[in-house]
């Protein structure tokens, strides 16, 4: 856990966006405008996203750019949410995954 | 070879290789691309038009040593970071290498560093002699010094890192302990193939082996591609297994039906209609 967003990159900038405040599973968390969810997570040193529905094995980044749909989340109760592009909004409850969640989120 | 190891071969580095001559000159660029790829910053880059102009943006680019005078502009934009600057005109059995380096920390000049070659082996120290940054390219081009020998073989360096020994003999990496929500698959046949459905390896091969031999056959049977993500991350291994087992190029193999639309979106998009 801890800070693991990167600050010194020797070929791209990263301008400091304002803190944006949301929930992992019930803890509070803080990501910066800019961020999507997965990216806000894994800069919180979260890396397990979700778990997989039958073999329940953990599932994290992948291909970061919304196609492998690894990153399936919970979010403000809706499930299946692609989080690696998804942005991040003040107050988001984002709760890990770990069943194929609910069709009619699809 | 350079297409499964991304190293290329002796025979294509020593045709890049300048004559004798002008490698006693003074410093040149090696251009180290050697597959056609759209990219051309190297030559509309260069100040004094020694790699030419391409007439097609795929081409591999050629240079003009007489016209080139080692400035290391290309090597600071090529994006591939697939130029290096070499300097074999000193004459006193050492030789300069300078190589662009995205990493942080960056070395200091005097740094002694690992010299490592295009297959990532140490194979003898260097010393920093420059550390260039440009704010215009961003890419820091650093230059090292070898054995006069090893100037055509080092094309990276790893810092030393005083609290740990660098002899790969002696030194011991202590493994993190693997926990269940880490453990990796040490059989290859246990690589989940398919990861929205948790199938392997084994059980592909296994239908492979059974006479499945359609990358359509296989989803039906086995349900591969069928999860969120529709075919998009194992589709094409499994097309690669099929061609690999069955002998066929794998181009040839068929790829699972794909139906609209692109990207899954909900279906209320599509009853919402257009206001038009």
């Amino acid at each position: 856990m801890g800070d693991r967003r990167i600050t010194d990159h020797p070929i791209l900038d990263f301008d400091e966006g304002e803190v944006i405040h949301f929930t992992f599973d019930g803890k509070p968390m803080e990501g910066r405008e800019g961020d999507t969810i997965a990216s806000a997570l894994h800069a919180n040193g979260v890396k397990v996203l979700g778990y997989h529905f039958k073999t329940k094995r953990p599932r994290g980044f992948y291909c970061a750019i919304g196609n492998c749909s690894a990153c399936l989340m919970i979010v403000n109760g809706k499930s299946n949410v692609r989080t690696c592009t998804a942005p991040l909004l003040p107050g988001m409850v984002v709760e890990t995954q770990s069943d194929r969640g609910v069709p009619d989120d699809v | 070879m350079l297409i499964n190891t991304g190293v290329p071969t002796r025979e294509q580095i020593e045709l890049r290789l300048p004559s004798p001559e002008r490698r006693a000159r003074g410093p040149y660029a090696m251009v180290e691309c050697f597959q056609e790829i759209p990219c051309n910053p190297c030559s509309t880059s260069c100040p004094f038009d020694a790699i030419l102009p391409m007439g097609d943006i795929n081409e591999i680019p050629a240079i003009d040593l007489d016209r080139c005078t080692g400035c290391g502009i290309c090597a600071g934009v090529c994006p591939g970071l697939a130029i290096f600057i070499i300097d074999e005109s000193k004459g006193d059995g050492t030789a300069s290498v300078t190589i662009p380096y995205e990493f942080r920390p960056l070395p200091e000049k005097g740094e002694m560093v690992r010299a490592v070659n295009r297959e990532g082996d140490v194979i003898g120290d260097a010393v920093v002699t420059r550390v260039l940054l440009s704010k215009k390219t961003k890419t820091p081009l650093v230059t090292v010094r070898v054995a006069d020998e090893h100037v055509h073989e080092v094309r990276f360096f790893n810092l030393i890192d005083n609290k740990t020994v660098c002899d790969k003999t002696s030194s011991k990496i202590e493994e993190e302990p693997k926990t269940d929500d880490t453990a990796c698959a040490t059989d290859d046949d246990e690589i989940i193939l398919c990861r929205c459905e948790g199938i392997t390896l084994r059980t592909i091969r296994d239908l492979i082996r059974e006479g499945y031999t359609t990358v359509d056959e296989i989803k039906r049977i086995s349900r591969a591609g069928m999860g969120p993500c529709q075919a998009r991350t194992c589709g094409p291994l499994i097309a690669s297994e099929i061609a690999r087992m069955t002998g066929q190029p794998v181009a040839e193999i068929q790829p699972s039906a794909h139906r609209a639309p692109v990207k899954p979106m909900p279906i209320e998009f599509f009853l919402g209609g257009d206001s038009e």
